[in-house]
């Protein structure tokens, strides 16, 4: 029989406004497992998180920590009994070295100072023994996100944290980074580190975990050995019911006279020196999605800043929205030509967090007329466009006033889909569009964009997800280094392995076959 | 007439100038840049150092001790930084504006309480008040040039020195100063370390507030040795500035006080000459502030375009 680190008893959280995050949660943890937790956003993985780390207290139920009941009246509680938690947003100061990061609040001391060659020689010792390969003296602004990640997770053991809670770890991470943070976290578990692991990615949740609960609205769905359970039979423990995956059934097949929404033209870009985005050419029509897959740092994110208008340094090259060269053209007048635009960082850029639900659905068309009076804005008819949007797209809030950053993740998306949506665009940039949100709301996501295209709109979709491009895209470029490595002309006719060739520089198509990007 | 006052410029004279009119500045910079460190703007290091330095005067007029003046300064400087700390962190107010308010009326409270007590509305020249002197450092003050450089300053440079130094072990080298800077940095990250971010910010406008009152008290009981009407004039937003071109660089913030002073022991200089109209010339430390940050601005404008300057 194993030993039980952490058991929850019926732990429910009711917060002040009445909404019930958890209810009647019932879990146990056993030393040295890697349980993952999974559910949608705003399921309550979160709130049960906070719960265990003593930032929330609970509203009933008991919490016992190595056979003893606690109740943690903050998160510095938490830690001094051996619990670590890895926030999703780092909580790093870039100016500091790692060191400083990592012993703050907790400093060796020498008289009244900061025994700063004790610090480091324990920062060293410990990032050397679980092979984390860190220099402890680098300023952490000079650090990977991946880097970065594993400074939060030595903070976690410098405190001597036993029971360690990964909230959404390899969201930010490339796959390459993500295989070597699941070896770590193996490696943990022999040290006798218990590990909670909170993810959307099932996965990555199935291949890691020993065992996994399901946390549906707040209820607990059970808990279960990984090895029992098919991804169907979890997927549908998640959203309620089976998950509809094939998206070409939804797609419908009319003729838009090969008009093209998008043509981009050798375009080139240097950055510090280095080639960044090299000739580079190819066609979104009418009615289709295209879809760019690559790993994450290979020119993607250059290519979307100049098509979109973000990029301030100059390139070579043209791109023509809708039949209309757009050089020197700002953002305004890109989207005037029906350019519409999912940002990958919604919460930056996608949304205004601060502000409210409706100002946030119409924030990039604000001026159109149909919401807009003679002089001033038409918070009638600004309403109900909100609350039209919100039924439309199921958007979970209680109110169209309510603050956007109030809302889960993949509401936010939400929101931003719908505003762009709402433009009727003819041309669509979709940018990890379901990028750490929940299965169900990226479901949805997908049919918004399937629905787009077939009305006509030409869907240029950038993922790093490779299931999401082969299942969406109509047709498929590849992109390594800055270029295009590969095209292909049937999206349906491709498996993850030879996309996957293409992605890491393995393999590259001739220039002829590549041509196809632009004339097909 | 001009050569001669050039000439000037390249004195001992001008270097002790130089060092006593930084004095001030500097009290204010490190004022401005302990508040900074945990977060906060203190922008009320200017109405900070006038109710110091007429508290000062008072406090010494009516206790007959200059150094119980110095004391009931700091007390009332640090009590407004607790005024500013309890409307802005207590009662939610927005911090800038009681900020705005304090400057904008301490000019009018000071003389309006010089007034009930001395009958007079321009300074505290009637009053007899014990005020500070100078120090004369045995043996460095016999030594060549440097005696002349080092020895024989106020009193409160020499404190405001020291005090510098004290600053950079507390901010630099500490425990507690690794915990301010953090709360600065990214308050976030410190209270998930435990630090109690509000605790610390209260501790740094305390100490905001220690350090510009010195400034004020230095004015008044240290190197004009009375309180005058409008006396700061801009000393307390010259350390804003310098604070503001540091950017969190303790050297930098020490090198730009230092060159305030000089514009301003320039701008003395030239005034007693009649070559230039008065008015112009007494502009000039003020320029100095505005192209000092023009040209601080350019500079990172070019980094940031360079994409050299760090991600906060």
């Amino acid at each position: 029989m194993k030993e039980t680190i952490l058991k929850l008893d019926n732990v429910t959280k009711v917060y002040p406004n009445g909404t019930v995050a958890n209810r009647d949660i019932n879990m146990e943890f056993e030393k040295g497992e890697i349980h993952s937790i999974v559910g949608e956003n705003g399921a309550g993985k979160s709130t049960l998180m906070k719960m265990i780390f003593g930032i929330e207290k609970p509203s009933s139920g008991v919490i016992t920590y190595k056979g003893k009941e606690v109740h943690f009246e903050s998160s510095m509680d938490a830690i001094k009994d051996g619990i670590g938690m890895v926030h999703q947003h780092f909580m790093l100061i870039p100016s500091f070295s790692i060191v400083d990061n990592i012993i703050l609040g907790d400093e060796p001391k020498k008289g009244l100072f900061v025994d700063t060659k004790e610090a480091a020689k324990r920062c060293q010792e410990l990032s050397d023994k679980y092979n984390f390969e860190l220099d402890v003296n680098a300023k952490v602004s000079t650090l990977s996100v991946a880097k970065r990640q594993k400074v939060e997770i030595l903070k976690t053991l410098y405190r001597n944290a036993e029971l360690i809670i990964l909230d959404e770890p390899t969201s930010v991470l490339t796959p390459q980074e993500t295989e070597k943070l699941f070896d770590q976290l193996r490696f943990f578990k022999q040290q006798g580190h218990t590990i909670l692991f909170i993810s959307h990615k099932l996965e990555e949740v199935k291949q890691i975990s020993d065992r996994i609960s399901v946390i549906r609205n707040g209820v607990s769905k059970g808990t279960y050995l990984n090895d029992e359970l098919t991804m169907e039979q979890l997927t549908n423990l998640i959203i309620g019911r089976d998950l509809d995956n094939d998206m070409d059934a939804y797609k419908t097949h009319e003729d838009f006279h090969d008009e093209k929404a998008l043509v981009v033209e050798h375009l080139k870009m240097e950055h510090n020196g280095k080639g960044v985005l090299n000739d580079i050419s190819f066609a979104v029509k009418a009615g289709e999605i295209l879809g760019v897959a690559g790993v994450e740092g290979n020119g993607q994110i250059d290519l979307v800043k100049c098509i979109v208008g973000l990029q301030k340094t100059q390139y070579e090259g043209s791109i023509r929205i809708c039949g209309t060269d757009t050089d020197k053209m700002n953002i305004r007048q890109r989207r005037d030509l029906g350019m519409a635009y999912i940002p990958e960082d919604r919460m930056g850029d996608g949304t205004a967090g601060e502000l409210p639900i409706s100002d946030n659905l119409i924030s990039t068309y604000y001026t159109r007329e149909d919401i807009n009076g003679k002089l001033f804005m038409d918070n009638k008819k600004i309403a109900k466009v909100s609350d039209d949007l919100i039924k439309t797209f199921a958007v979970k809030t209680k109110s169209a006033e309510a603050a956007v950053n109030s809302l889960s993740g993949g509401n936010i998306q939400k929101v931003v889909v719908a505003r762009e949506y709402n433009t009727n665009p003819k041309f669509m940039i979709a940018e990890q569009p379901t990028h750490g949100i929940d299965i169900g709301s990226a479901e949805f996501v997908h049919h918004k964009l399937i629905e787009l295209r077939n009305a006509g709109a030409g869907i240029l979709l950038v993922s790093a997800d490779l299931n999401e491009v082969i299942d969406l895209a109509d047709r498929i470029i590849v992109m390594f280094d800055g270029q295009i490595s590969g095209y292909f002309p049937d999206g349906n006719d491709v498996d993850e392995s030879s996309l996957g060739m293409y992605m890491l520089g393995a393999k590259h198509q001739s220039a002829e076959e590549i041509g196809g990007a632009l004339n097909d | 007439m001009l050569s001669s006052l050039f000439s000037t410029l390249f004195t001992m004279k001008f270097v002790q100038t130089v060092i006593r009119l930084a004095t001030p500045i500097v009290f204010a910079a490190i004022g401005t840049f302990v508040a900074a460190s945990t977060g906060i703007g203190n922008i009320a290091i200017e109405s900070i150092m006038t109710f110091s330095a007429l508290a000062g005067v008072l406090g010494s007029y009516l206790t007959g001790n200059a150094w119980v003046g110095v004391c009931i300064g700091f007390i009332v400087g640090i009590c407004t930084a607790l005024l500013i700390a309890f409307f802005s962190m207590k009662m939610g107010a927005n911090a800038f504006l009681i900020m705005i308010a304090l400057n904008t009326f301490a000019d009018s409270v000071a003389i309006f309480t010089l007034y009930q007590i001395t009958g007079d509305k321009g300074t505290t020249a009637s009053l007899a008040t014990p005020i500070l002197g100078t120090l004369d450092i045995p043996v460095i003050k016999d030594i060549p040039i440097l005696g002349e450089i080092l020895s024989g300053h106020y009193i409160l440079t020499y404190i405001c020195w020291i005090l510098v130094i004290l600053l950079f072990i507390l901010i630099y080298k500490t425990p507690l100063g690794m915990h301010m800077r953090a709360c600065g940095l990214n308050p976030d990250s410190a209270r998930t370390a435990g630090i109690n971010v509000e605790r610390l910010q209260v501790l740094s406008l305390i100490l905001s507030g220690f350090f510009a009152s010195l400034g004020g008290v230095y004015l008044s009981l240290n190197y004009l040795k009375i309180f005058s009407k409008a006396m700061v004039s801009g000393q307390g937003w010259m350390g804003i500035a310098a604070n503001g071109i540091a950017n969190g660089n303790y050297g930098v913030l020490l090198l730009s006080a230092l060159i305030f002073a000089i514009f301003r022991a320039v701008s003395i200089i030239f005034s007693s000459s009649t070559a230039f109209p008065v008015d112009l010339v007494g502009a000039v430390p003020y320029f100095s502030v505005f192209f000092l940050l023009t040209l601080v601005s350019i500079i990172n404008y070019y980094r940031t375009k360079r994409g050299k300057v760090e991600e906060e």
